[in-house]
């Protein structure tokens, strides 16, 4: 078989084009009249490198043989860990976060890389037990315990944001390891209701029903169930009196900003209010490129980085947006088409971590800027602006290929 | 079933249930974009809009205001502004902004409140007039602070020698009423309060432009949007060209300075005015820009109100000056002709004694007017208020514009008082005055009472031949499309008065120029000056010296009324003054230097502030 027809051109092409846009995007959020002068003008010019290298990277990664990462899994997840401890002491800060390392000039972002890792040693462990199941104790512990270092560090980093992401891959990694629908529904319960608690109570109120009531449906264990309600009306009750007591003011400036941005337009509604003005005036085509008033004029904040989609969104219109969210949804597809049908199984995992991340960072990146969710800085894979962020990205993808170009060489060797 | 089975099992339900997970996601954020730009895209689209196009106001420069001449009495410089749109303005950098203007933060706290109740989207003045070290400690710090913006504006200079404080009139910021009553203002603008300013404020104002800017997040303007298509230039204030002779003036105010009085220098042809002047005044200059706070307190406190202009504005009795005019109607009702003689024997007995200054003799109208003899009008009164009533000479007076508006164009004129029967009724009560309340009217003294406006208009009557001329700063209007506007009406003919009364009567007038009470300084090289003095007693001090006169004689082309209160006699307070401004007016220079420094160093008695 020809070389080509055994690499997996659906998700390169994606990655390709999902590069490209952000390129374009950049562009237009860092060229503009108003931003010459600014510290973030050069940030074209830096990222056209980061996808030269990633293109680099990418290829690269395809003459080695997928052996070589699943050796090298705990020797990287160490070294991550290891440089994660160096910036908690070394690092820069930035805005009150302290998660960039200074490495010969270039500034190393190692939460984004500790995904790969991370991923990667929960593959390693999930594959190499004889019965794949977390209905034991001992697997969970484990996975959680993988997942909860990196936390731990990022969190010391002050990158909350990117810690979430970590801990929302445990329940995706756990179902797919084997635990049950209930207990798995049962996770990603608490997340449900304190969300829709923050946007209406009586919706809350309504899911705690629900999802007791489907949570017997698929266990029928009535211990369970009972876990699950008295999660459901603690979470509901809890959250609600941490908006009125516990939060700080600013804490809770933010929340509210969310669900009432008119309150304090120019505060913490701000963001929410420009992000949504962008988009939506966009309209159906976009107001062309460069021509985007409330990119070019500034008002989006971090318009390059976390809102980044506003920036496509006003410039293309609903056309422009939904190319991305379609070759999002590609991409994520084809990733869980070759976790489904891959014959390794540390290969199986690999790719269904790197669809949870993908989709995780999609979610949250996008649901931000379209105001469904509060503001949390997550970057838009391939298109946010940040070298290691879009390295990370692609390393990932640049993984997957490889995985699917050496399936048939791989499997002979392992289980 | 097999373990590993069941797991194949669960394995391949997880892909699906992710699946489906990632297919509800795309769903939902799908369907979110399409709710946002396709559905609110009409809500979204404006504020967008609105967020990055700014309305500025563009305020106009105001009209200027020149002599007759052409010399340019009131301009514009230029003054620095910082200005404040409250809903992009970020409270907590108030100390930031107290810093850098040097104000104190309670002043700056108070000053964005006023901004805000004004209105929370437009640009208002937070301070105006600051000098050029803030403003260009603003500039460099814009950027810290949102919503915050300078501009540069004009504000009144005062060019001119003179300071015509009263006739210019002062401007000061629009009150909360006014800008509700008017489209014209914003908070801050300022609007003409008194003098020309007030009355040509319409005028003066020019109409505001609109300019449509780009701004970013931080509310920097980014220049014009689309190319300025939209914008709408401000339309400059209409110039003023008035009527006064800055050096008449400047001689007016300086001699009047230190006293208390008015004077008011006229053209007895047209009516245009000269020369107004009134002290105490204030500086214009001061009240212009930045108000200055304590000498606006002082200006209002004094006790000799400086802001009260006594040249259109008081009410004084016109004492001897009046006998002019009381010939002329003694001969329009057939009582005396030019060669009717009273006797004069010290006064006049009528139910009590009227005193005369001495005894006179046996004297006719012209020699009554030239010596200024009381007699001869007691006796004249007496016969009016008999044979005709009190009434007939009160319109008659009322013809020489006096005791009625002569509807200058300047601001708080007064109408002064000729009584007639209701006005003693209403002063005295019903059938409470009688024959004396009456007589002394005859000498201008008593229930009477003249600003020096009115005297002039009433000496210009007898000036031109009988025509009511109406008084005027201004001469014309200039717009700029080049059409001019003339303020002025025609002269209008005083019917009753006969030619051959008036020329007794300005040679009678002439006389006390050349041999009565004007003689010693009235009388001036080259020029015929005819005039009358008065000393109008009071019963709050002093004498005020009046003196009505106007010149040439036989061709007029001035005309001046002297008030100064509490100074003593005409003959020796107000003449000189007058005959200070004949020969500057004729022959461009002082010709009695002395004379002018006489008056220069003259004192009057001290002003009873209790009466204006």
């Amino acid at each position: 078989m020809k070389w080509y027809t055994r690499f997996d051109w659906t998700l390169f092409l994606s990655w390709l084009l999902l590069s490209l846009i952000g390129l374009v995007a950049i562009y237009s959020a860092t060229q503009g009249p108003q931003h010459q002068d600014t510290f973030i003008a050069g940030n074209f010019f830096r990222q056209v490198i980061h996808l030269g290298a990633g293109l680099v990277v990418i290829i690269v990664m395809q003459f080695i043989s997928p052996r070589t990462y699943v050796q090298l899994t705990w020797l990287l997840y160490g070294l991550c860990l290891f440089i994660a401890l160096l910036t908690v002491f070394f690092g820069i800060e930035v805005g009150g976060e302290k998660n960039w390392l200074n490495v010969f000039g270039f500034r190393l972002q190692i939460s984004e890389f500790m995904k790969i890792a991370t991923i990667m040693a929960l593959a390693s462990y999930l594959s190499n037990q004889r019965n794949l199941s977390a209905q034991d104790f001992k697997t969970v512990a484990v996975i959680g315990f993988i997942i909860a270092l990196p936390v731990a560090f990022i969190t010391l980093h002050g990158d909350t944001g990117t810690s979430l992401v970590y801990i929302a891959l445990i329940p995706f990694i756990l179902f797919w390891a084997g635990m049950s629908y209930g207990v798995s529904l049962l996770m990603v319960a608490p997340a449900i209701f304190a969300y829709l608690t923050v946007v209406n109570i009586y919706a809350a109120a309504a899911s705690v029903v629900i999802i007791t009531f489907a949570i017997f449906m698929l266990e029928k264990r009535p211990g369970l169930t009972l876990v699950g309600f008295v999660v459901g009306v603690v979470m509901v009750i809890g959250v609600n009196m941490a908006l009125t007591d516990v939060l700080q003011p600013h804490q809770r400036a933010r929340v509210e900003a969310f669900v009432n941005p008119q309150v304090d337009p120019q505060g913490a509604g701000w963001n929410v209010i420009q992000a949504k003005t962008a988009i939506s005036s966009g309209g159906l085509y976009g107001k062309g490129f460069m021509q985007g008033t409330q990119t070019q004029l500034r008002f989006l904040p971090e318009q390059q980085t976390d809102f980044i989609y506003c920036v496509i969104s006003e410039e293309f219109g609903f056309v422009g947006a939904g190319v991305v969210l379609l070759l999002f949804l590609v991409m994520l597809s084809r990733l869980l088409f070759i976790a489904a049908t891959h014959k390794h199984p540390y290969a199986r995992i690999l790719m269904i971590g790197v669809a949870s991340v993908f989709l995780i960072h999609v979610m949250v990146n996008l649901g931000m800027a379209t105001a469904l969710l509060p503001v949390i800085g997550i970057p838009l894979p391939l298109i946010s602006y940040g070298g290691s962020s879009f390295l990370s990205f692609s390393i990932m993808i640049g993984l997957c290929l490889n995985f699917y170009f050496y399936e048939r060489d791989f499997s002979i060797y392992a289980s | 079933m097999p373990i590993k089975d069941r797991n194949t099992q669960h394995a391949r339900t997880a892909v699906i249930v992710l699946q489906l997970l990632v297919a509800s996601v795309f769903v939902i954020l799908f369907g979110r974009l399409i709710y946002l730009q396709v559905f609110q895209y009409d809500i979204y689209s404006p504020i967008s809009e609105r967020n990055s196009i700014r309305q500025q106001t563009v305020n106009p420069a105001r009209g200027l205001i020149f002599d007759r001449h052409g010399d340019l009495i009131v301009g514009n410089e230029p003054s620095f502004t910082i200005t404040i749109t409250p809903l992009s303005f970020d409270m907590s950098t108030i100390p930031l902004l107290a810093e850098l203007t040097l104000t104190e933060q309670e002043n700056i706290e108070a000053l964005v409140l006023q901004a805000r109740t004004y209105s929370l989207h437009r640009e208002s003045r937070l301070l105006r007039d600051v000098d050029f070290k803030v403003f260009s400690n603003i500039q460099e710090n814009l950027w810290r602070l949102p919503g915050i913006n300078h501009q540069v504006e004009g504000k009144r200079s005062y060019p001119s020698d003179a300071r015509l404080s009263h006739a210019l009139g002062y401007l000061a910021e629009v009150t909360r009423n006014e800008m509700n009553a008017s489209p014209h203002y914003r908070l801050g603008d300022l609007i003409g309060r008194s003098g020309l300013e007030r009355i040509y404020e319409d005028d003066l104002r020019g109409s505001k432009g609109t300019q449509f800017v780009t701004v970013n997040a931080f509310g920097r303007s980014l220049g014009p949007f689309s190319g300025g298509a939209l914008d709408v230039n401000p339309g400059k204030g209409v110039d003023i060209h008035t009527t006064l002779d800055i050096g008449l003036q400047r001689i007016a105010e300086e001699l009047l300075e230190g006293k208390v009085g008015g004077v008011v220098a006229l053209n007895p042809k047209t009516g245009g005015i000269l020369a107004i002047a009134s002290t105490p005044d204030y500086d214009n200059e001061r009240l212009a820009g930045q108000l200055d706070r304590d000498y606006w307190v002082s200006v209002n406190t004094d006790s000799l109100t400086p802001l009260f202009n006594r040249a259109v504005a008081t009410t004084q009795p016109p004492g001897s000056t009046t006998k002019p005019m009381m010939g002329l109607i003694g001969m329009r009702l057939g009582i005396i002709d030019e060669n009717t003689t009273v006797h004069c024997a010290g006064g006049y007995q009528r139910g009590r004694f009227y005193r005369c200054l001495r005894h006179h003799g046996t004297i006719n109208i012209v020699e009554a007017i030239e010596t200024s003899c009381n007699t001869f009008f007691y006796w004249m009164m007496d016969q009016i208020v008999n044979r005709f009533g009190l009434n007939v000479w009160t319109q008659m007076m009322n013809d020489f514009g006096m005791g009625v508006r002569t509807d200058i164009d300047l601001s708080g004129e007064v109408r002064g008082v000729i009584p007639d029967s209701s006005y003693f009724d209403r002063a005295f009560g019903v059938r409470q005055w009688g024959l004396g309340d009456m007589i002394n009217l005859g000498i201008g003294q008593g229930a009477m009472g003249a600003s020096p406006l009115q005297m002039a208009t009433a000496v210009s009557v007898i000036a031109n031949n009988g025509y009511r001329v109406q008084p005027s700063v201004v001469e014309r209007v200039a717009y700029e499309d080049g059409a001019v506007e003339i303020i002025r009406p025609d002269p209008e003919r005083v019917d009753w008065l006969q030619p051959g009364d008036l020329e007794a009567i300005q040679r009678g007038m002439r006389l006390a120029v050349t041999e009565g009470s004007g003689r010693f300084y009235a009388n001036i090289r080259d020029v015929a000056v005819a005039g009358k003095t008065g000393t109008a007693q009071n019963p709050h001090g002093q004498n005020h010296g009046w003196f009505i006169s106007y010149a040439p004689y036989d061709d007029p082309e001035i005309a001046i009324a002297v008030l100064l209160q509490n100074a003593g006699y005409g003959s020796t307070t107000a003449a000189p003054i007058a005959g200070m401004m004949y020969e500057y007016y004729f022959h461009g220079e002082i010709l009695r230097p002395h004379v002018y420094q006489m008056m220069l160093d003259f004192e009057p008695a001290p002003f009873n502030p209790n009466r204006n």
